[in-house]
């Protein structure tokens, strides 16, 4: 008799068996934060899954597909599924040597062969879909990052603004000095502003990659101005003996906004007319 | 093939279309301060917009006619520096320092404009 059928067959003792050292063992403390009930239903179909697997000559079939992608979407921490593949292991392994108490050593040997032969395969089935998830989320979250870490925003005909939030390594600055520029040629931009204020530290590298994509900016034909630094970024900077002087800095967005604002020959002018009758109403007295 | 020169007014008018190599380079260098002495122009406008690659040679001799340029009295402007361009350079390290750059070349005929009034 094969192993598959010999396993089969004493399915409901390998079950209770199971069932019994899963729930001794270590796969309790996870109840911290599930419910019992729920541990004890997902066992019962762990294991269903598994014999259905056995049953089954193709191995990942649609019933180890469901539960993978259900177990997966729960964040059931992978430690469950190897340690209750391990514990199948030992719980078959044990039934078949009872089954056949004349088993010499060449059989033993045999018997755990095979019983292998038929648990790893599931074991890496499951441990592959785990896998394919981190490694979906890891690029859907490097994405997200992506595009939250160098956007560009056009605030008025001539003035746009970059704002930098966390910090910056050569990778990243090689994709703002990309969107920067390429941002400047599709808007039609003469000013920039950078604004660092969400830097937590500029250090000579970050000033570097700084004072290369203002130098880029320029050579384009646009300007660009360093805005947001904080008093401890200016004691940074000077102490390191960075030279910004070649454009100009601002502490604050506002302040950098009218800067940009005095380069492209732009005004902003209130629309409040109580303000213009008061002067209107002063100049009339005074000329009285 | 030569770089051709357009003279408008007091201002010259140099659109590169062709990838520079070293010798086009030093002619089309020869050929506009040449043009800048007959024609008198006070103003020159070099646009770029076509050009994808730049090498470090090509770099000095387009910074090289600027300062050439301005010693007989004549302001040049880059117009159109494309991305790429303008970050191959400072990665090189060639900042073009001296050099005023304009976004495009109606950009580049008001800056033009500007600092010949400034003077």
């Amino acid at each position: 008799m094969s192993m598959k059928a010999q396993l089969i067959n004493n399915k409901q003792e390998i079950l209770e068996q199971w069932l019994e050292e899963v729930e001794n063992k270590e796969l309790m403390h996870y109840s911290k934060t599930i419910s019992e009930d729920l541990i004890g239903r997902t066992n019962n179909e762990l294991i269903d899954t598994i014999f259905i697997a056995l049953e089954n000559e193709t191995g990942a079939n649609d019933e180890l597909q469901q539960f993978a992608e259900k177990i997966v979407n729960l964040g059931w921490p992978i430690g469950y599924i190897t340690e209750g593949m391990q514990v199948f292991r030992s719980v078959s392994i044990k039934t078949i040597l009872e089954k056949n108490s004349d088993a010499n050593k060449d059989y033993f040997l045999n018997v755990m062969d095979e019983v292998n032969q038929i648990v790893d395969p599931i074991k890496t089935y499951l441990i592959n879909q785990y896998s394919t998830n981190w490694d979906n989320i890891v690029s859907l979250q490097k994405l997200a990052l992506e595009e939250l870490s160098a956007p560009l925003i056009p605030v008025m005909d001539d003035i746009t603004v970059m704002p930098l939030v966390g910090t910056i390594d050569t990778d990243r600055a090689k994709l703002i000095m990309e969107n920067l520029l390429s941002g400047i040629v599709k808007h039609r931009t003469d000013v920039v502003l950078i604004d660092i204020t969400g830097v937590p530290v500029v250090d000579t590298m970050v000033a570097h990659h700084i004072i290369q994509a203002a130098e880029a900016v320029r050579l384009l034909g646009a300007t660009c101005i360093l805005v947001g630094i904080r008093p401890e970024i200016a004691q940074t900077i000077v102490n390191l003996g960075i030279d910004l002087s070649n454009f100009p800095t601002k502490s604050s967005l506002s302040k950098g906004f009218q800067t940009a604002l005095q380069m492209t020959d732009k005004h902003i002018i209130s629309s409040n007319k109580d303000g213009q009758n008061l002067e209107q109403i002063m100049e009339a007295i005074e000329k009285e | 093939m030569r770089i051709p020169i357009l003279k408008l007014h007091d201002y010259l008018l140099v659109s590169i279309q062709v990838e520079l190599d070293d010798q086009s380079a030093m002619e089309f260098q020869e050929d506009l301060l040449k043009k800048i002495h007959n024609s008198g122009a006070t103003g020159v406008v070099i646009d770029l917009t076509s050009v994808e690659v730049i090498d470090s040679f090509i770099a000095k001799v387009l910074g090289d006619v600027v300062s050439m340029a301005d010693l007989m009295g004549a302001k040049v402007v880059f117009t159109g520096v494309q991305p790429a361009v303008s970050m191959t350079l400072i990665e090189l390290g060639i900042y073009l320092k001296e050099v005023p750059t304009a976004l495009d070349l109606e950009q580049g005929l008001i800056k033009l404009r500007q600092e010949l009034e400034e003077k």
